[in-house]
C-alpha cells in the first residue's frame, strides 16, 4: 500500500513537467483564442469590447474568407493524394524492387523536407520564372517553340502551390512507408508467389494492408499540417491576394487590426482541421491486420 | 522526508516555470545601463534624466544598408549631448521584433516605422488612437541647438494628413526620410532612340504603341508589386483633379467616385493595365518583385512607378548597355499638373511609452545638424533646408524633381476604423491591379468594389 502510495506520488512528480508546460503553453492559448473571437480589439490596443457571436456571422459572409477556405481545401484534397499516391508508389519500388542507388534516390527525395520553406520558395522561383525559368525553358525546349506560361498568376498558381508542396512532401512520407514496407516478412511474398500472385496484386493484398495503420495515422498527420504548410508556401512565393488560404486570411485580418475577427477565422480553422482529422480517421479504419 | 523532498521539487518547477513566463517584465526593471563615460559624469551633476535608458526600435531599411550602423550612430549622438542612454532595436521586419512584446503591453519609446507597410503595425497604433501628440516636440529646442525642431523642419511637412492622421491639426508622426517618387524609366534607352519622356498620358499611349510595335517583348509599363501603387494612387488622382478633388478623394467623399476626374482616374489606370508587361503579376510578389525591376534594367518594359532606393536595390544587377536610371514625375492628367509623389517615412512615440520625455528630446534630436549628417551618409534626408544640397549623382537628379515644376503630392488615405469584411487599403485599392492585368477583373467590377469599399471606409472614418 505504501509503495503504491509512494509510486503514485513519483509518477505525478514526473508528469508534472510535460503537463504543466503542456498547459500553460498549449491549452492556455488555446482557450485565449476561443475568448478572443468573441472580443474585438487591435492587436496592440488595451481596449478591448465584447460582440459575441458577430465576428462569426461577419465571417461567414466574408467571401474573402471563403475563397481563401476553398483554396485550403483544394490544397488538402489534391496534395494528400498526390503525395500519398507518389510516396507510397517511391517507397514500394525502392523497397520491393532490386534498383541501383537505392539510397541514393532514397535521399535524393528526402532532401526537400529539410529545406527551410524560404529556400525552397526561392528554388521555385528560379523554376517558375516566366522567362528563361527551368519549367518554360524546358517546355520550349519540348514543344519546339516559346511557351510563356505564367506559372504565379491566375489561373495556374494554385496548381505551382500544389507542385512545390508535393515535392517539398514526397520524401518524409516514402521515408516513413519504406520503413514499414521492410517490416513485412520476405516470406509473405515469396508464398505469395508461389500462389501465383504478380508484382500488383502483392502490393494491393499484401502490402498496402500491412501498412494500413502506418497509412492511416500518417494522414491525419498529413492533413493538419498541410493547412500550415499551405499558408508557409503562399506566403513565401505568391502575390497577397492570388491565392490565399485561411491562415494567410487570419494573419491578414490580424495586421488590419482585427485580432478579434482574426480569432474568430482561427477558432474556425481550428475546429475544420479537428473534425477532418476525426473524418479521416473515421473513413479510413479497418480492421488491423496483424502479420 | 520524501513528502518534504516532493515538495520541495514542486516548488522548484513552479518557481522556474513562474520565473520564464515573468521574464518580460523583469528585464526591464533588473537590466543596470553598462556605465557611461566616468570623464563627463565627474564634471557635471548629472540630471535625473541620466538614470533614463530609451529603447529606439528603427527600421533597417535601404537606408540602413546603404550606411550599416546608422541608427546606432545617431543614438550614441543622442546619449554623448543629454546622456540619456539608448537601446536601439534596428531590424528589417521590425514588426515581428517588436510586435510581441508590445503586445504583451511592453512597449518602445520611439519607433521609427513608416505607413503602408505589409504588416501595417503603425496604421494600427493610429486606428486605436495609442500615439502621443507631439505638439510639444514642435516647440522644443533641439538638444545642443539653440533652434526650435518646428523652425528646422520645412513648411507643409508637419501637416500632410501621414502626420497629423485626425485632419484636426494635431502632428502625432514625426516627418523623417522622404523620397520623391515616380515613374523610373531608362534614360539611355531614350536618348538611344530619339524618344522623349511623354509629359501627358495621350503621349504616353503613342510612346507605348510606338516602342511595342519597334520590339515585340517591349512594353509601356510595369511594377514591382502591387504595394508600389502606394504612390502612384494618390499621383494620379492629384494630376487628374487638383488638390481639392485630391483631399477629398483621401477621405473617401461622398460621391467622389462619380465624379468625371475619378472617371479619368479609372479609365487611365484601366488602360495602363492593357499597357502592361503581362509577366509582371507573375512576379508582383515579394519574392520575385526585383525581377519586374529588372524588366526596366533588360528593356522590357519602359516605366515602373517606384522610389531613390531602387538605384542601390538595383545596383548589383546586370543592365542593357548604356543603361541610365531616370525619374519623371506622372504624365499630366486633366489639370494639367505633373505630379511626383512625395514618400514620407515617420518617426513616432507609442502613448504607452514609458519615458514619454526622453522620447521627445530623442525625436526632437533627430533633426539636429549632427543627427541629419549621419542620415545623409545613408542617403536618408530629412525635410530639413539644405539637406539636398550636398547630394550626389542619381539621388541629386530625383531631389531635383521638384525645381523642375512637378507638384508633389503628399498623404495617403485617410485612417478608418477596421470593420470585418473590409480590407485595408492596399487589399481594396492596390491589389485590384494585379487582375486587371492579368484580365481575371473587368474595369467594371473594380470601379464598383472601389465605391463599396470607401462608403464602407468613409462610414468609419476616424477623427
Amino acid at each position: 500500500m505504501r509503495s503504491s502510495k509512494s509510486r503514485g506520488r513519483f509518477m505525478i512528480l514526473c508528469l508534472a513537467p510535460a503537463v504543466i508546460l503542456y498547459f500553460v503553453f498549449m491549452i492556455l492559448p488555446t482557450l485565449n483564442v476561443f475568448r478572443m473571437s468573441l472580443f474585438e480589439r487591435g492587436a496592440y490596443s488595451p481596449t478591448e469590447t465584447f460582440v459575441g457571436m458577430e465576428n462569426f456571422k461577419v465571417l461567414m459572409g466574408d467571401t474573402k474568407f471563403i475563397t481563401a477556405m476553398q483554396n485550403t481545401i483544394l490544397l488538402i484534397v489534391t496534395v494528400t493524394i498526390i503525395t500519398f499516391f507518389f510516396a507510397i508508389v517511391f517507397a514500394a519500388i525502392l523497397t520491393r524492387e532490386k534498383i541501383k542507388g537505392q539510397n541514393f534516390f532514397r535521399i535524393v527525395f528526402y532532401i526537400p523536407n529539410i529545406l527551410s520553406v524560404v529556400v525552397i520558395a526561392g528554388i521555385f522561383s528560379a523554376i517558375y520564372k516566366p522567362e528563361n525559368g527551368m519549367l518554360n525553358s524546358i517546355l520550349s525546349f519540348l514543344k519546339g517553340e516559346t511557351v510563356m506560361v505564367l506559372w504565379k498568376d491566375q489561373p495556374m498558381v494554385i496548381v505551382s502551390v500544389i507542385i512545390a508542396m508535393v515535392w517539398q512532401a514526397i520524401g518524409y512520407y516514402m521515408v516513413m512507408y519504406m520503413a514499414s514496407m521492410s517490416a513485412v516478412p520476405e516470406s509473405l511474398y515469396e508464398s505469395a508467389g508461389l500462389d501465383g500472385a504478380g508484382r500488383l496484386t502483392q502490393f494491393f493484398q499484401l502490402t498496402l494492408p500491412l501498412i494500413w495503420t502506418n497509412i492511416r495515422t500518417t494522414l491525419t498527420f498529413f492533413i493538419i499540417s498541410t493547412i500550415n504548410m499551405a499558408f508557409l508556401f503562399v506566403k513565401a512565393m505568391v502575390a497577397k491576394g492570388m491565392a490565399d488560404v485561411g491562415l494567410s486570411f487570419m494573419y491578414a485580418q490580424k495586421d488590419a487590426g482585427l485580432y478579434g475577427y482574426s480569432m474568430a477565422a482561427g477558432v474556425v480553422i481550428f475546429l475544420f482541421s479537428f473534425l477532418l482529422s476525426a473524418l479521416v480517421n473515421w473513413v479510413t479504419r479497418r480492421e488491423v491486420l496483424e502479420m | 522526508m520524501k513528502k518534504f523532498l516532493s515538495l520541495l521539487l514542486t516548488l522548484a518547477l513552479v518557481l522556474s516555470l513562474a520565473a520564464c513566463g515573468g521574464n518580460g517584465g523583469s528585464d526591464a526593471g533588473t537590466t543596470t545601463p553598462p556605465p557611461a563615460d566616468s570623464g563627463s559624469g565627474d564634471a557635471q551633476t548629472p540630471p535625473p534624466a541620466e538614470d533614463v535608458t530609451i529603447t529606439v526600435a528603427a527600421l533597417a531599411s535601404g537606408y540602413e544598408e546603404a550606411y550599416p550602423g546608422m541608427w546606432q550612430e545617431v543614438c550614441d549622438a543622442f546619449t554623448a549631448e543629454t546622456g540619456v542612454k539608448v537601446n536601439l532595436i534596428c531590424d528589417k521586419n521590425l514588426e515581428d521584433v517588436i510586435g510581441p512584446s508590445m503586445q504583451g503591453g511592453d512597449f518602445p519609446d520611439v519607433i521609427h516605422l513608416a505607413t503602408g507597410r505589409e504588416k501595417g503595425l503603425t496604421e494600427q497604433f493610429i486606428k486605436d488612437r495609442n500615439i502621443a501628440e507631439l505638439t510639444d516636440v514642435l516647440s522644443m529646442t533641439i538638444p545642443g541647438e539653440s533652434v526650435k525642431v518646428s523652425d528646422k523642419i520645412v513648411g507643409g511637412f508637419t501637416e500632410t494628413s501621414v502626420t497629423n492622421p485626425y485632419g484636426d491639426g494635431v502632428t502625432y508622426l514625426a516627418p523623417m526620410f522622404y523620397s520623391p517618387c515616380g515613374l523610373f524609366y531608362n534614360a539611355g534607352l531614350f536618348e538611344e532612340k530619339g524618344w522623349t519622356v511623354p509629359t501627358t498620358w495621350d503621349e504616353m499611349w503613342e510612346l507605348g504603341d510606338k516602342a511595342h510595335a519597334e520590339d515585340p517583348n517591349l512594353y509601356l509599363f510595369t511594377y514591382p508589386t502591387t504595394g508600389y501603387f502606394d504612390t502612384f494612387i494618390p499621383s494620379l488622382l492629384y494630376s487628374a483633379g487638383g488638390v481639392d478633388f485630391y483631399n477629398k478623394a483621401l477621405r473617401y467623399d461622398e460621391g467622389v467616385w462619380d465624379t468625371p476626374e475619378a472617371q479619368q482616374f479609372f479609365d487611365i489606370t484601366a488602360k495602363l493595365a492593357s499597357y502592361t508587361n503581362p509577366i509582371t503579376p507573375a512576379q508582383a510578389n515579394d519574392q520575385d518583385f526585383t525581377q519586374n525591376q529588372q524588366l526596366i534594367l533588360d528593356n522590357k518594359a519602359l516605366f515602373m512607378p517606384n522610389g531613390t532606393w531602387v538605384v542601390a536595390e538595383m545596383a548589383d544587377a546586370p543592365r542593357a548597355d548604356g543603361f541610365k536610371w531616370g525619374m519623371t514625375p506622372l504624365p499630366a492628367a486633366g489639370t494639367g499638373a505633373r505630379v511626383s509623389y512625395c514618400w514620407l517615412e515617420q518617426a513616432w512615440i507609442p502613448a504607452a511609452a514609458p519615458h514619454l520625455d526622453a522620447a521627445k528630446q530623442f525625436v526632437a534630436f533627430l533633426y539636429s545638424d549632427a543627427a541629419c549628417a549621419i542620415f545623409a551618409k545613408g542617403s536618408a534626408i530629412q525635410p530639413v533646408p539644405g539637406l539636398t544640397d550636398n547630394l550626389e549623382g542619381d539621388n541629386k537628379l530625383f531631389y531635383s524633381v521638384y525645381d523642375n515644376g512637378a507638384e508633389a503630392a503628399m498623404g495617403g488615405f485617410a485612417a478608418y476604423g477596421s470593420v470585418p469584411g473590409l480590407g485595408t487599403v492596399r487589399e481594396e485599392f492596390q491589389d485590384p491591379f494585379n487582375g486587371l492585368v492579368n484580365g481575371s477583373l473587368s474595369k467594371e467590377d473594380w470601379v464598383a468594389n472601389v465605391k463599396e469599399a470607401s462608403d464602407q471606409m468613409r462610414a468609419n472614418l476616424i477623427g
